[in-house]
């Protein structure tokens, strides 16, 4: 399956964006995501704490709709999907 | 007009086309690039879904308020000092309903709308803190 990672502001900076995955299906967001952050620890350290949980300061969508981050934990990404993950907003 | 753009707009004009039939009352809100000791300020947007939810703002805020036309413009892209960030024009029969409806426009984009935005200076560049960690008040 092919999914896209969309990181934004500070964490599109570490660790770029739009990045297409060939992944298997069945995969844990918080996981895929993880993978993909520990290539730059800088990026990863921005959005992950000690444990490898999302900071709590973290936002995370799929195709456009947020997901509370006890969700990511267990929610399986499936072919096409859209992950965003961005800080806190501060438009206006 | 509902939009995220790097152009600015003309907002004499939104002001005209705001004055719908029974209007008493236009509220012009107009965010603007402050002078903190920086060079510029660039704003970067998840755009696709900052559109949808700017869109939504409307719409409730027109339910809400009883407003009768709203335009929501937020600017990207590299803006200097004294640029125009962010322009909420509203109308409505009486001035209560358009000043609480251009309230509650700005105060929902601040909650939850994907826009960053970061300064540019002399020492550096940062980026301005969000004020909602979670947006919506979600706990995500």
């Amino acid at each position: 399956m092919t999914v896209k990672v969309r990181f934004f502001a500070r964490f599109r900076e570490l660790l770029g964006t739009d990045i297409l995955l060939e992944k298997k299906s069945g995969m844990v967001l918080a996981t895929l995501v993880r993978e993909l952050a520990e290539k730059k620890m800088d990026g990863y350290e921005a959005i992950f704490d000690e444990k490898g949980n999302f900071r709590e300061f973290v936002i995370v969508m799929r195709n456009g709709k947020r997901l509370e981050l006890s969700e990511t934990m267990t929610v399986k990404v499936a072919d096409g999907d859209e992950i965003a993950v961005f800080p806190p907003v501060a438009g206006g | 007009m509902i939009a995220i753009r790097h152009e600015d707009v003309d907002i004499g004009n939104l002001i005209n086309e705001a004055k719908r039939p029974g209007t008493g009352a236009v509220v012009v809100f107009d965010g603007i690039v402050r002078d903190d000791d920086i060079r510029e300020m660039e704003l970067e947007a998840y755009e696709e879904v900052a559109l949808k939810e700017l869109e939504k703002i409307a719409e409730d805020a027109k339910k809400l308020h009883n407003l009768l036309h709203v335009d929501i413009v937020h600017r990207i892209g590299r803006l200097v000092v004294g640029e125009n960030i962010l322009i909420i024009i509203v109308s409505a029969g009486h001035r209560q309903d358009a000043y609480a409806g251009s309230r509650y426009i700005i105060e929902e984009i601040k909650k939850g709308v994907p826009i960053w935005k970061k300064e540019l200076t002399k020492n550096g560049d940062r980026w301005v803190p969000g004020e909602h960690a979670h947006g919506k008040g979600k706990s995500c």
